[in-house]
């Protein structure tokens, strides 16, 4: 054997393991995403920009809290589909509250606080009807929360049409505004929320027992029970959890159009649940991480971000969408049978 | 000249063999018995028979003929048919339907339309051939699982299979319906089937099989007709050492300290009025047939399910409301018979199956985070204490491990709380023989530190030789009692079986006594 | 995980081999402007878009466009990337009049001038100048029509209107014209139906099928959009009431928009007025808006497209600015 040939071999057999080690990293999603920036970078070079990158970061925040919900559900192997009305019913109570335009507490210094709080307890309340239906009346959580999403995206129409005679409910107080578009130490509001509730769900889910009780449900859920795991409470606990993070989401979107719209978060179901498995999380249970659902957002955002910098039609977007999250899935999919193999 | 004739068979993984040079040879109307140890190479050799894994060296001769499976297709259309523990059916097709799923009659022969009459009349004769009563149009669905392993050797049938191979077939059969399928497999013989049958029950085997061959590291390491290998020579051939016993010494005996005390549990059509005391350092058995309502007391007992009526007492105080936390919060653990379904997280790894009882316990006060490196600690040393064997400790899925290692991590799931009782329904089904010794051992540790034990077994033997007491059950109530000394297997079956308007047959619990 | 240095190039060079060689190249000189529209629900938007296209290009600007499909928050991230893209103008028909005031304020930050097509913001002290149809007199011209034909007719009128999504100004401006003219004829025109439809087809369906039940004698119909036509159709002829003029069951019928239905349905006598909004013009302002706004000049905040009723007897002369009418010709030869 010729020294060439040799050293061919010693890079190629270099090269299978970058790609093994790659291919079978948890961090794939996140090189996925790496590798579609760089690939999409000489059709729209801007993306590099500084400002295209901090718009990446904040249209990923409101998405992310969402999705961090969504995650505890599908790791107790539920689904939560009606964390859309959530953000809907959130984000029209709370304007209801605050507008200066007649809300219930216009004027207030309370305004804006109390505005937020019920937000929260929308999504609280939504989130606990949920896990009722679930865990005490034994029914399939994408029947529950499939008719929650239908009952209160309509609701939160009806509902805006009490407050307002145009579709949304505008004039919210100057400090909610502030509160959104303001910084703390050069970092955003919305940022430190956001960073607040992923490390949050992040300890949850890795450090403390309730973490490893919603594996463990969704897991095997009979082993659970039959090691004294408190099913129902914990599989509720997930559902709760969604629900006041799609009303933390709320939260974050009604800031950054300054209107309380009932049709807010009615078309982004489908990214929700998407960004999740796409970063990982397993939809059968027992599997997923707060980082991966990071990834996963990252990813669905990029693609997103350079769509709409593209400015090509609307069909088109769809198209390109599709393909790419299909061609990760693929690659996922790929890994899992080698995986398998070994 | 044989009808199959394997020589020299040889299979590597990832460059470690396996399989060292697997002889055997199968004549017509001959069952061969073939047992071993998990990892002992006999499912790789059957895979192999199989058409499911290529073979890396050897030869396989059928009818004389080299035989060369590419796959299973293959091997089954070269008359070789394969019962997987882990049935093949389509629940929600009918019994005709799966028995012709890989290949319907069509109308003309050629047309794309099923020609149901064909079908139907064949399903019939093929039904028949197993004592299937049911229409071929039941959905496979609503069999039982004897039932199903039937319309399995229908469909072997339906390829004239010439050797029909039987992976672990009773596992999940009942006893009534195991002596069905022997009774199936008697007949099969008659007509001239050769078979190959793999089971841990070594009584089933020794019934059963003219010729046993006893595999052991992957190479055959004995083996002849049936008549001279007595289950104790099939034991000592397959972990490769005589063993002295098949129980180990008991260290111990019972205290007069009573640790569960149950006072008239009922919970109509599923037990009545049970009654019974377990003492410190005591290893109480329940026999009884299948169906008697033994582990139905197990889970109304740990609170799993409901009863009216009676009291159950831990260490004298009463469980006011029983639930499997309320249980394991007086000290009582419980071990299911069905292992994967309600015992482990398969795809989790041993340490976060051992922890999953105990996450209280170490959990810091306010945040209820896990203290992980206290955690570990005690997860390892458990892990030590019930010898678990994994090619890591800590982190190997529970998927990845021997039955037997999966059963120590239950064990050492509760052991994990120092509990008073144990109630283990059924702690060594479906493991091999060196496990279950290990199994008995830590049982007999457990009662040895002061805790009760109360265990539910359908081998007999197995609750002869561990057991202070035995309770026999029937139809829902404890129909007798022995002591040690007083243990008589016949005696025990008849307590089990009284009532019994149809004298079933008299191996119904336990056929043999090793 | 470490990456070394070779590890990264491999890498790069991976991504940049998928990445293809066609690289977008921004034209020189060539000013970009973004058209954001919230869809394509009718035949008015797709038309809109088609014409502003045309526009563009005559002029010699290239053309980006993105679609929020009804949401407000995509609509807002779109014109973030948009800004981003450094376009040198926006023409925007927006999902929310009042969510769209953080985008109309993040453009002025970026001093990119931004127009809305057709539906104009809620009121904010944000700039951006809005081309809307002066809907409120166009359907006074409309129903004037109408009312005329009834009174030549003679008789009473039983009227009913089928009102869009009031969260639409356009809308909320149709009724209201609507209602200027028959509350001045209510010797003759009695309102007995006022239909919502959210602007959707399925509900004035509905709506509508209702309204002939509980009043089947209905004989004076107005719908808010032309795009309601097939099931307003649909019903009148379940009813036989689907007649041309000069029938006896013929119900004097009006409409908005000036699409090619409402062509046809002029052109076969089923129809006898309908308002236009005129889309050429329209597409001429938002775009003269953007090119005034960049050289520095001022512009009115509101620009108005006067519009025009056409109707049986002005057909001939009025149609070559009817848009509906130029689809019409395009799809029959």
């Amino acid at each position: 054997m010729t020294a060439t040939s040799l050293e061919t071999e010693a890079r190629s057999s270099g090269m299978r393991r970058f790609v093994r080690r790659v291919l079978f990293s948890e961090y794939l999603v996140l090189w996925l995403s790496v590798l579609y920036f760089l690939a999409v970078l000489p059709f729209v070079p801007q993306m590099a920009s500084v400002e295209v990158l901090r718009n990446i970061l904040s249209d990923m925040l409101p998405l992310l809290v969402v999705a961090i919900g969504q995650t505890f559900v599908l790791i107790v192997a539920g689904i939560d589909l009606s964390v859309t009305s959530i953000i809907a019913m959130a984000s029209v109570v709370g304007a209801s509250v605050m507008t200066g335009d007649g809300g219930y507490l216009a004027g207030s210094p309370l305004a804006v606080p109390a505005a937020m709080l019920a937000m929260v307890t929308v999504g609280l309340a939504i989130g606990a009807f949920n896990g009722f239906c679930i865990t005490r009346l034994g029914m399939p959580p994408f029947i529950v929360t499939l008719t929650t999403m239908m009952f209160f995206s309509g609701a939160a129409i009806w509902f805006t049409t009490f407050h307002t005679t145009t579709s949304s409910i505008a004039n919210l107080p100057h400090g909610f505004v502030v509160l959104g578009q303001g910084n703390i130490g050069g970092v955003p509001n919305s940022l430190w929320v956001v960073l607040a509730v992923g490390i949050l769900a992040h300890i949850v889910l890795a450090r403390t027992v309730l973490g490893r009780r919603l594996y463990a449900c969704g897991q095997n859920r009979r082993a659970a029970a039959v090691s004294g795991v408190p099913v129902r409470k914990v599989i509720a606990a997930a559902f709760l959890i969604s629900g006041a993070c799609a009303a933390v989401a709320s939260i974050l979107y009604t800031g950054r159009l300054q209107t309380g719209t009932p049709i807010l978060g009615q078309t982004i179901l489908l990214d929700i649940i998407g960004a999740v498995v796409i970063g990982g999380t397993s939809l059968f249970g027992g599997k997923g991480k707060v980082v991966w659902t990071v990834f996963g957002v990252l990813f669905l955002v990029l693609i997103d971000t350079s769509l709409k910098m593209l400015g090509l039609s609307l069909f088109s977007v769809f198209a390109i969408k599709g393909a790419v999250i299909l061609l990760a899935a693929v690659i996922d999919a790929v890994r899992t049978r080698f995986a398998a193999r070994i | 000249m044989a009808l199959l004739e394997c020589e020299n068979l040889r299979k590597s993984f990832f460059g470690v063999e396996v399989l060292h040079g697997v002889s055997f040879s199968l004549d017509r109307g001959r069952v061969l018995g073939l047992v071993g140890e998990n990892g002992s190479g006999k499912s790789t050799t059957m895979n192999i028979l199989g058409g499911v894994l290529p073979r890396d060296g050897g030869r396989i001769r059928l009818e004389g003929a080299e035989f060369d499976p590419r796959g299973p297709k293959d091997a089954l259309a070269g008359g070789i048919a394969f019962i997987h523990q882990e049935l093949n059916l389509f629940e929600n097709l009918s019994i005709e339907e799966n028995l012709f799923i890989t290949g319907f009659p069509r109308l003309g022969g050629a047309l794309p339309f099923i020609n149901r009459g064909r079908m139907r009349r064949r399903a019939r004769e093929l039904l028949e051939q197993v004592d299937i009563r049911h229409p071929p149009g039941t959905p496979v669905g609503s069999l039982s699982q004897g039932e199903r392993q039937l319309v399995e050797i229908a469909k072997a049938l339906s390829v004239d299979a010439k050797v029909i191979i039987f992976d672990e077939p009773t596992t999940s059969l009942t006893r009534r319906e195991a002596d069905r399928l022997f009774g199936i497999i008697e007949r099969l013989r008659r007509r001239g089937i050769a078979m190959i049958y793999i089971s841990h029950v070594l009584a089933d085997v020794t019934r059963i099989c003219d010729d046993i061959t006893v595999l052991r590291d992957g190479a055959v390491v004995g083996g002849g007709p049936a008549a001279q290998m007595p289950t104790e020579r099939m034991i000592s051939l397959m972990v490769g050492r005589t063993l002295d016993q098949l129980f180990p010494e008991r260290t111990c005996t019972p205290t007069a300290t009573p640790v569960l005390e149950v006072r008239g549990v009922s919970q109509p059509g599923v037990v009545h009025e049970i009654d019974l005391t377990l003492h410190a350092g005591e290893v109480l058995g329940i026999a009884g047939l299948m169906g008697a309502g033994r582990s139905e007391l197990a889970r109304i007992l740990f609170g799993l399910d409901s009863f009216h009526g009676g009291t159950i007492a831990v260490d004298g105080t009463v469980i006011e409301k029983p639930s499997p936390r309320t249980c394991m919060e007086h000290g009582m653990a419980f071990l299911t018979e069905d292992r994967r379904g309600e015992g482990l997280m398969m795809h989790a790894t041993i340490t976060d199956n051992i922890a999953l009882a105990s996450l209280d316990e170490y959990a810091s006060p306010w945040a209820r985070f896990i203290e992980r490196t206290r955690l570990g600690d005690e997860v390892g040393r458990i892990g030590q204490k019930v010898r678990l064997r994994a090619a890591d400790p800590v982190a190997a899925l529970a998927r990845s491990l021997s039955g037997g290692n999966q059963q120590k991590v239950v064990l050492a799931k509760w052991l994990l709380r120092n509990p008073k009782v144990f109630i283990l329904d059924e702690p060594t089904r479906g493991i091999d023989v060196g496990a279950k010794f290990e199994i008995y051992k830590i049982i007999d540790t457990l009662v040895a530190g002061g805790a009760g034990v109360l265990m539910i077994s359908s081998e007999m033997e197995e609750l002869m030789g561990l057991c202070d007491r035995i309770l026999v059950m029937n139809h829902g109530e404890i129909q007798a009692e022995y002591s040690r000394g007083e243990f008589d297997s016949g005696r025990i079956l008849e307590a089990a079986m009284k009532r019994k308007t149809s004298a079933a047959a008299p191996g119904a619990i336990a056929e043999k006594v090793a | 995980m470490k990456l070394t240095r070779r590890q990264f190039t491999l890498a790069t060079l991976m991504a940049a081999g998928t990445a293809g060689l066609p690289v977008y190249v921004k034209a020189q000189g060539k000013k970009t402007i973004a058209v954001l529209f919230d869809g394509l629900y009718s035949p008015f938007w797709v038309a809109g878009l088609d014409v502003i296209k045309q526009d563009l290009t005559k002029r010699g600007y290239e053309m980006v466009q993105a679609i929020s499909d009804k949401d407000d928050n995509r609509q807002f991230e779109q014109v973030r990337a948009m800004l981003a893209r450094k376009v040198d103008g926006i023409i925007i028909v927006q999902t929310d009049s009042n969510a769209v005031i953080p985008a109309i304020k993040a453009a002025n930050d970026a001093r990119v001038p931004m127009v809305h097509f057709n539906r104009p913001p809620a009121k904010t002290d944000a700039f951006s100048v809005a081309v809307v149809a002066d809907n409120r007199s166009i359907t006074n011209a409309t129903v004037e029509h109408m009312v005329k034909v009834a009174k030549e007719k003679g008789g009473k009128y039983k009227a009913a209107i089928l009102i869009g999504n009031l969260g639409d100004p356009n809308a909320i401006g149709r009724r209201d014209g609507f209602f200027d003219v028959v509350d001045k004829n209510k010797d003759i025109i009695d309102v007995v139906a006022r239909i919502p439809t959210e602007w959707n087809a399925d509900v004035a369906f509905a709506g509508l099928t209702n309204a002939f039940q509980a009043n089947p004698d209905i004989n004076f119909l107005f719908t808010s959009s032309d795009f309601l036509f097939p099931q307003i159709v649909q019903v009148l002829k379940t009813r036989n009431k689907f007649q041309p003029i000069g029938h006896k069951d013929h119900i004097i019928f009006g409409g908005f928009d000036g699409d090619a239905m409402a062509y046809e349905l002029l052109k076969d006598k089923y129809l006898d007025a309908d308002g236009v909004q005129d889309l050429f013009k329209e597409a001429e302002l938002a775009v003269n808006a953007i090119v005034d706004l960049q050289e520095g000049k001022t512009v009115e905040r509101v620009l108005l497209d006067p519009g025009f009723a056409i109707h049986q007897a002005n057909l001939e002369q009025a149609r070559d600015r009817m848009w509906g009418y130029s689809i019409y010709k395009q799809k029959n030869g």
